[in-house]
């Protein structure tokens, strides 16, 4: 068998970087806001991410706190642009749906929390497939 | 001697390949790598060309203290450089693993366990005028006769 | 994710352009940079690992070799952090002399991003005159801390030695010849036809990008912003008085000019410091304590972070270093090489956004 010079496994360097003081404050942040499993939200991460960016994400993740404050309610309570561009997860018309969706949910007389709480769910689901 | 040896013994004291790589430092061997080039220390006059290519190299330069990431591949490098080869270990790093080699740290110096070395340059880092003077000590030791030492 | 792409071309962890491993993945089409990846692992030593549990005398020399580059920002602002947690005071002239220090470091690391760009798009010439402008810099650097590159300078409540009137004399007639030059070769860059094929219009970063990424340092202050620079909160700074440079163009070309243009504000800001530099002691003393805190400083590349928990022996418990090739090297790859019109555009674009590998990964 032919053994390929560069390309090795990087997962174990990749849960390297996530171990860090900062990147677990993030992940646990996160998974604390989303209602993911921490290690599953590693796993993810590790899976999807390159090294550049998870080096990069505590960053990003103060990055995507600030511009959240500025965004509109729903998507500030969802965060809408923390998870789309500061921290991609989920990509951007995914998470347009979400937004509508809730939206669709205050208007029909939800309470804005439940709403965020189901917005919350959907994100999830996507997240996880 | 034969007069091919001689004529192989003249071209190669002249004319040296020089690659260098990191495999973990703090960077500080890395530009004083670099300094050498300026026209200041000029390392070219001795016929020595820093190009940092393996394939054609014929001294490796080896900083830093060995990282999991260069597992097989440091090896790889070393085999790819054609004969005549030497490394010499450019810093405090891949001789001891300086200040990093402690506990819960992720190197796993010496350098030496990996590769072959032939000569070692201490300090943290070196001055550029030490690298100078190693690469152009070691150089005729193993160039010079080789075809004869081999045999 | 699976994605269909034309190619994928890795370039590195050897490559004749960069000085440090590091593997830029691009995938392509034809010629043209779809997106670009970069993978890590080379260089990581784990410092943060080793500087937990140990006293601040210790960390203070590890933290000095997580860049070689710029190992006198990173030393000034872990001192600083400290004297900030147990509110030592630093003497006036001790205070002055670091900004000297750290001034001439970031000069040299500018020369040399510089002199790697221009390696990198292979004008040899300029790059070795940028070298030898260096060494003036590094000869500087040396006479005043004793060392070259690692040179421990800073301690908590001064500086390690005095600046002697000779010694000033050597510096100033040195800063007029690095000025000189520098300048020259400023216009050498600025007019060189072929320097602007190579350099303008070429990995763009936009403003919006910058900030989505966080980038920092020279890479933002190119891409027109100039409050990203951390000098300006700094005490000394504020009352030496300078403006942050700053550009529009966002390419590579003024990624360069921005470089060459800090290194003569830094010249500028020694020769205040020069001019206001009081007699006095250079060391109060002053023995770090517990506490946390984060603490920033502007290093060559842009903001540094540190994050220390100690406790009441000074022992480090807790730390956490953020530099800015981190948010830089991110930027540049997910931003500027998207859309690189040729493949020999990227390590010119890598190396102008001046990666350091051995910060990034620590």
């Amino acid at each position: 068998m032919t053994a390929f010079m560069y390309e090795k496994d990087l997962s174990a360097m990749k849960y390297a970087i996530l171990t860090s003081t900062r990147h677990d404050r993030m992940i646990r942040e996160i998974a604390a806001e989303l209602d993911i499993p921490q290690i599953r939200l590693r796993k993810l991460m590790m899976d999807r991410f390159d090294m550049m960016l998870l080096e990069n994400l505590p960053a990003r993740y103060d990055q995507g706190k600030n511009s959240r404050k500025t965004e509109n309610p729903v998507e500030k309570d969802l965060g809408a642009g923390l998870y789309t561009r500061a921290i991609p997860l989920i990509s951007s018309s995914e998470m347009g749906k979400i937004t509508e969706q809730v939206q669709t949910l205050i208007r029909e007389g939800t309470s804005e929390h439940e709403a965020v709480v189901a917005g919350r769910k959907m994100i999830r689901g996507v997240i996880l497939q | 001697m034969s007069i091919l040896q001689s004529v192989k013994n003249l071209v190669r004291s002249k004319s040296i390949h020089v690659a260098y790589v990191d495999v973990g430092s703090c960077n500080g061997c890395d530009i004083e790598v670099l300094a050498c080039l300026s026209p200041r220390y000029d390392i070219e006059q001795y016929g020595i060309y820093v190009h940092n290519n393996p394939r054609e190299a014929d001294i490796l330069l080896v900083i830093g203290a060995y990282t999991p990431g260069w597992e097989e591949k440091l090896h790889t490098l070393w085999e790819k450089i054609p004969d005549p080869k030497v490394a010499i270990a450019v810093g405090n790093c891949p001789i001891s693993g300086c200040l990093f080699n402690r506990p819960h740290t992720l190197v796993d110096p010496p350098v030496s366990k990996h590769i072959p070395i032939a000569a070692e340059v201490p300090g943290c880092p070196p001055r550029p005028t030490e690298i100078l003077a190693a690469v152009l000590s070691v150089a005729p030791l193993v160039f010079k006769d080789y075809e004869v030492a081999k045999r | 994710m699976k994605r269909t792409v034309d190619v994928s071309v890795p370039i590195g962890p050897i490559h004749p352009c960069f000085k440090e491993p590091a593997r830029v993945k691009c995938e392509t089409k034809g010629e043209f940079v779809i997106s670009a990846e970069v993978e890590l692992g080379y260089m990581k030593k784990g410092i943060e690992r080793i500087m937990r549990g140990r006293p601040w005398q210790e960390v203070m020399f590890l933290a000095e070799r997580v860049c070689g580059i710029c190992s006198v920002i990173h030393n000034m602002v872990f001192i600083e952090a400290l004297e900030q947690m147990s509110t030592i005071a630093v003497p006036e002239r001790a205070a002055l002399l670091r900004v000297i220090v750290n001034e001439l470091d970031r000069m040299q690391s500018h020369i040399l991003a510089n002199f790697s760009y221009c390696y990198t798009i292979e004008h040899e010439t300029l790059a070795m005159y940028l070298l030898d402008v260096r060494e003036h810099v590094m000869d500087e650097l040396e006479r005043i801390t004793g060392a070259r590159v690692t040179c421990a300078y800073i301690v908590p409540g001064g500086v390690r030695f005095d600046l002697r009137s000779e010694d000033v004399l050597h510096l100033r007639a040195n800063l007029a010849v690095i000025e000189e030059e520098v300048t020259r070769y400023m216009h050498m860059f600025e007019g060189g036809p072929l320097i602007a094929l190579r350099s303008r219009e070429i990995g763009v970063l936009s403003r919006g990008a910058a900030l989505e990424a966080h980038a920092v340092g020279p890479t933002a202050r190119a891409s027109g912003m100039p409050e990203t620079d951390r000098r300006i909160h700094h005490p000394t700074y504020k009352k030496l008085g300078f403006s942050p440079v700053s550009r529009t163009e966002g390419d590579n070309y003024a990624r360069i000019m921005v470089r060459f243009q800090e290194v003569l504000e830094s010249i500028s800001i020694i020769r205040k410091c020069l001019d206001t530099l009081p007699e006095g002691p250079i060391r109060g003393g002053g023995i770090p304590g517990a506490g946390e805190i984060a603490y920033s400083g502007e290093a060559p590349r842009g903001e540094l972070s540190y994050f220390i928990k100690t406790d009441a022996a000074g022992r480090v418990v807790d730390i956490s270093i953020q530099t800015p090739s981190i948010m830089n090297i991110e930027a540049c790859c997910h931003y500027m090489l998207k859309g690189v019109s040729s493949l020999a555009d990227v390590p010119s674009t890598f190396v102008s956004a001046d990666p350091c590998i051995a910060c990034t990964e620590r």
